[in-house]
């Protein structure tokens, strides 16, 4: 087999986060009882018409500063027309010409063979559209349910120019779009509930050719993983096609989950001419100067902002970017921080500790029975010898277990120091009282039976006190004596 | 116009016709599309910017949400069934 | 004296000081509508016992000293305009059964005044004809002549106004709808500026050009229905954010001085000369009342026909698609794929000139065509609005004859659509620039049929057109329809 050159382009639909919807009053929220979240507007009635979101268009310019994109100071809304039984109206009202946000970079770093590599995506354009209905399939009666909940719902479509050469560097863009439209506050990127949904154009070309190969588009990818493994798939099977001295056929394809395939959609009847043209029920949106730079003014801290803020830290570049690359896990952090102003601690316990928690699956970060606040005090009271490094582990396992405060937790499993200083002398004075030999010998220069009586005194003053502290108040001690 | 024609454009609209309605429906657009053609001789370009209405961003609707329509009314001019449009079954 | 013929602000007078109840009024109306309509086909859905019950709420209002200016007065409401609860079928089978769940803007507003509906009125099929015969149900008659059209498309409204079967009616205007049937009818029509009155609810033909308006039996009447259907709504994001005046403010101010425009292009070949003689008639007297006539000239109305055409129905063949059957309207009982089912509803529930605008509309927009079709279209809307405003930069109004015939017979024309297509000549480019025009009749010919004359205004300047329309009535003696 030849080696091919992959050339991959994407459309990234994200689900904006506004309360209602973007051309109606209904709620904008995920779910909701079948057609409970429908109006005139967005079922599609006669008479009806769009009254455009102004904070959707706000998030979708927002989202075009986090990708680097220029603004469209004039944006116009065009009508896409095609029939299906998801869109009500039987058009989509999208953008053509005049999207509101057009060519922007987006910086990857991907591995690729064990090597770290880094590349700038470009990003054609970013424009607003609607969601579209879900159909609910009952097989038994052989008909299709359409439910509207989802109707007009504020969309972004993110095009990138065909800068994509493989499923890794593909992974590592919607990984990172994820990641901005999620500092941005645009997006909640919830792949699985369908508020970030990829479709990939792909075509081969050997690395001759002087011209891009016929392409085939990949509908509705809705996983990073799907996404990655219909590309390899798709390169092998377009590749095989051309060894094959076949053509490849420039077609909608679906990617099957469970064989690993892509398939061609069965091929609508019609010719997909979506006969777009202006909006007449939406004006054109102006912006001044001073809108843009109060939308910008908006924009929240974004990744890379926050690298360098965490590098300033003292913490280091991968565990920084471990923590960077989870808008979730990144709040969290930093309002641990805040509760307790101690980044590096805060970090190594977070990293060592709760990574592990997580990854082995008994906590999630969407799901934490305990605040960060709560966590934070955990990491202090280590730092501070309130309960020893070890132990604080044990009651972190406590906090996942059933959350709560630590200091609690601590208390009640015993684990809690209380450096009482009276009670340590006490406990010396009882300790080398019956130990006389011992005594003797040290006071006669056999520092080595220290250690037997550290060990002596450890054991009578466990959770009380510190080793740090019995140490000293040992060696003050042995001194006077 | 030809029949070709007609054909492509009904399946966009999603009307069909018989043949003698095709037929019929060519000649109309025969004589419709020889009014239209008179604008062929002026030679201008659209100015979208032209069309501006000087909308700005703080005269768009602020983002609140507000109740939806009950159900049933959303349903009511529809064959509906489990709170749903019932459509033929769509195959993908 | 019969009541139903009086003008609205009489009808108001004599509610006020209660020499009539609005009971008696709404049934001096359902009466004569029972009588008549059934020659006319003017209603396609009378609401008698809606009215009654409006008619009880208008009398409380009135009662209690707070009626407003419509209230208790009977009016018919063309049948694209939605009403909650009551059928609006758009004179089309593939709504015939639709009841809207929800009332357009214009239908609140008149609800909230204490109006009295009497019923919805036919139309030309989703308001594409000028004739109302494309009507799935009431092919209306012309009230002057019962062999002829009404005009169209909002041909019910108008001939319900002519034969007194309501006060005054709203109608809807895409390309002429309420001035041409008010011409053919002998009443008067107003189309206002577009965004003047929310489109909401008003089930869309054209979005960039429909606009709702009054059809009355004269220009102050027509003041006094824009004055309550008028203002920003926020269900319609074209209506205009921009204060409402009182469009009865200029009624009776002296129109000496005034610049009326006389565009040579309206009045040339094509334009019957019975109209031209009418409407140059009553631009003399315009003249010998002290207003200035000045010749002016349109060169692009020779592409307005089909510049419009396309913009329309280009933006028809979008607006319709929605109707499938799947959500409301015609459902096929043919079709076991949703393909099939949407083809079958879509052509058993349209009719003819329906199905001719999608074609026209598809292919004006269709991938190689659109630049050739809809972007010249579009251009040269630009163009003509330029003309518009070179020629308002001279003139204060312009002076056309609303239709280049009188109504014609029931049989003509419909055979040809684009020679119908051709008969808009006078009342698109109007729609096309946004303006407001008002039609009112200013003659008849040989055979009593009615000649109607079209003022048109500068943007949202309908207090000057209402002005100079009024000031001809005032002086024009009417014949009314004997029917």
């Amino acid at each position: 087999m030849s080696a091919y050159i992959p050339v991959i382009g994407l459309e990234i639909h994200a689900e904006l986060l506004t309360k209602s919807k973007v051309f109606c009053t209904c709620s904008a929220e995920f779910g909701g009882d079948k057609n409970t979240r429908c109006c005139p507007v967005c079922s599609g009635m006669p008479g009806t018409l769009p009254i455009i979101n102004q904070t959707a268009v706000e998030y979708a310019v927002k989202a075009g500063f986090a990708l680097g994109c220029g603004i469209n100071k004039f944006s116009v809304f065009d009508r896409k027309n095609y029939f299906y039984p998801d869109l009500p109206k039987a058009y989509q009202i999208s953008q053509l010409n005049l999207p509101l946000c057009i060519n922007g970079l987006v910086p990857i770093e991907y591995e690729e063979n064990g090597e770290k590599k880094t590349k700038n995506i470009r990003i054609n354009r970013i424009h607003l559209e609607e969601d579209a209905g879900k159909l609910i399939h009952d097989d038994l009666n052989g008909v299709s349910l359409a439910d509207y909940n989802r109707c007009g719902i504020p969309l972004i479509e993110i095009v990138t120019e065909p800068d994509i050469g493989s499923a890794e560097e593909a992974k590592a863009f919607v990984e990172k779009i994820s990641l901005l439209l999620q500092y941005a506050g645009v997006c909640d990127c919830k792949m699985e509930q369908g508020s970030l949904r990829c479709d990939v154009n792909i075509s081969i070309m050997k690395p001759t050719d002087t011209e891009f190969g016929t392409r085939a588009e990949i509908k509705n990818l809705n996983s990073i993983k799907a996404i990655g493994r219909a590309i390899d798939f798709e390169i092998y099977r377009q590749g095989k096609l051309l060894d094959m001295g076949k053509r490849v056929v420039q077609e909608t394809r679906r990617f099957d989950d469970n064989r690993g395939e892509t398939k061609s959609m069965r091929s609508k009847e019609d010719a997909h001419d979506y006969r777009y043209f202006p909006e007449p029920d939406i004006l054109q949106v102006n912006f001044t100067d001073e809108d843009l730079d109060a939308i910008r003014a908006k924009l929240p801290e974004m990744p890379y902002e926050r690298l360098e803020r965490y590098l300033k830290n003292g913490l280091s570049e991968t565990d920084a970017k471990i923590i960077v690359n989870q808008k979730i896990l990144s709040d969290f952090f930093d309002a641990a921080v805040k509760a307790y102003n101690n980044p590096k601690s805060v970090c190594n316990f977070l990293i060592g500790e709760m990574m592990r928690r997580i990854n082995l699956g008994e906590v999630s970060l969407e799901n934490l029975p305990f605040t960060a606040e709560q966590f934070a005090k955990l990491v202090e009271m280590a730092d501070t010898d309130k309960v020893s490094k070890n132990d604080a582990k044990s009651v972190f396992r406590t906090m996942c277990e059933k959350g709560g405060d630590p200091e609690e937790i601590a208390k009640a499993e015993g684990l809690l120091i209380s450096n009482d200083t009276g009670k340590v002398a006490e406990v010396i004075e009882k300790v080398l009282a019956a130990n006389e030999k011992a005594v003797a010998q040290y006071t006669g220069g056999d520092q080595k039976v220290f250690g037997f009586l550290m060990g002596q005194c450890t054991k009578e003053l466990k959770g009380v006190c510190t080793p740090k502290v019995i140490k000293e108040e040992l060696e003050k001690k042995l001194k006077s004596l | 116009m030809d029949l070709e024609m007609v054909r492509y454009l009904s399946q966009l609209g999603k009307l069909s016709f018989t043949d003698d309605e095709l037929k019929k429906a060519a000649e109309d657009m025969t004589s419709i599309i020889e009014i239209m053609d008179t604008i062929k001789e002026i030679d201008i370009v659209y100015d979208p910017l032209k069309d501006n209405h000087n909308v700005y961003l703080g005269g768009l609707r602020k983002d609140e949400a507000m109740d939806s329509f009950p159900t049933e009314k959303i349903l009511k001019n529809a064959v509906n069934s489990e709170n749903c449009f019932v459509v033929p079954k769509v195959v993908e | 004296m019969d009541i139903t013929s009086l003008k609205i602000r009489d009808m108001r007078e004599m509610l006020d000081k209660k020499e009539v109840s609005a009971k008696e009024l709404a049934d001096a109306y359902l009466e004569r509508i029972n009588n008549v309509d059934g020659k006319l086909e003017s209603y396609i859905t009378v609401t008698a016992d809606e009215a009654h019950a409006a008619a009880e709420k208008a009398q409380q209002a009135i009662d209690k000293g707070e009626a407003s200016a419509l209230t208790g007065i009977p009016l018919a409401i063309k049948d694209n305009i939605c009403t909650d609860g009551v059928k609006t079928t758009c004179a089309s089978k593939m709504l015939e059964d639709f009841v809207p769940p929800y009332n357009a803007t214009v239908m609140e507003k008149l609800n909230a005044a204490d109006i009295v509906m009497l019923g919805k009125t036919s139309m030309d099929e989703f308001a594409m004809g000028g004739s109302t015969q494309t009507s799935a149900f009431k092919k209306t008659k012309n009230p002057y002549d019962l062999g002829r059209v009404p005009g169209g498309s909002s041909g019910g409204s108008a001939a319900a106004v002519s034969a007194s079967l309501c006060a005054a009616a709203l109608g809807s205007d895409t390309g002429g709808s309420i001035r041409q049937p008010a011409s053919f009818c002998g009443v008067t029509g107003l189309k206002p500026t577009y965004g003047r009155v929310s489109r909401y609810g008003l089930v869309a033909f054209a979005s960039s050009l429909d606009q709702i308006g009054p059809i009355a039996k004269d220009a102050h009447d027509c003041a006094i229905i824009l004055n309550a259907i008028s203002g920003y709504d926020y269900h319609d994001g074209t209506s205009a954010k921009r204060d409402v005046p009182d469009f009865t403010e200029k009624i009776g101010q002296s129109i000496s001085g005034m610049k009326i425009a006389i565009p040579k292009e309206f009045y040339a070949e094509g334009i019957d000369a019975d109209v031209r003689e009418a409407v140059e008639k009553a631009a003399k007297w315009y003249e010998s009342q002290g207003a200035v006539l000045v010749d002016c000239s349109m060169p692009s109305l020779k592409y307005a026909v089909a510049a419009y055409y396309l913009i329309a129905s280009a933006e028809a063949s979008s607006n319709l698609s929605r109707y499938d059957g799947i959500k409301y309207g015609h459902r096929s009982e043919k079709g076991d794929s949703y393909n099939d089912l949407i083809c079958n509803s879509r052509s058993e529930g349209f009719g003819d000139e329906v199905k001719r605008r999608i074609l026209l509309g598809n292919y004006a927009l269709s991938s190689g065509y659109y630049d050739a079709y809809y972007g010249k279209a579009m251009a040269l809307k630009q163009r003509i609005r330029e003309e518009y405003e070179s020629i308002f930069q001279k003139c204060d109004i312009i002076l056309t004859p609303t239709a280049p015939t009188v109504a014609y017979g029931v049989n003509e024309n419909i055979s040809d659509p684009a020679k119908m297509y051709q008969a808009d000549i006078c009342t698109v480019t109007v729609n096309i620039a946004s303006l407001p025009a008002i039609s009112t009749p200013c003659g008849y010919d040989s055979k009593g049929m009615p000649i109607g004359m079209s003022i048109i205004g500068r943007h949202w300047d309908e207090a000057s057109i209402i002005q100079a329309a009024d000031a001809y009535e005032k002086q024009f003696e009417r014949v009314p329809a004997k029917i």
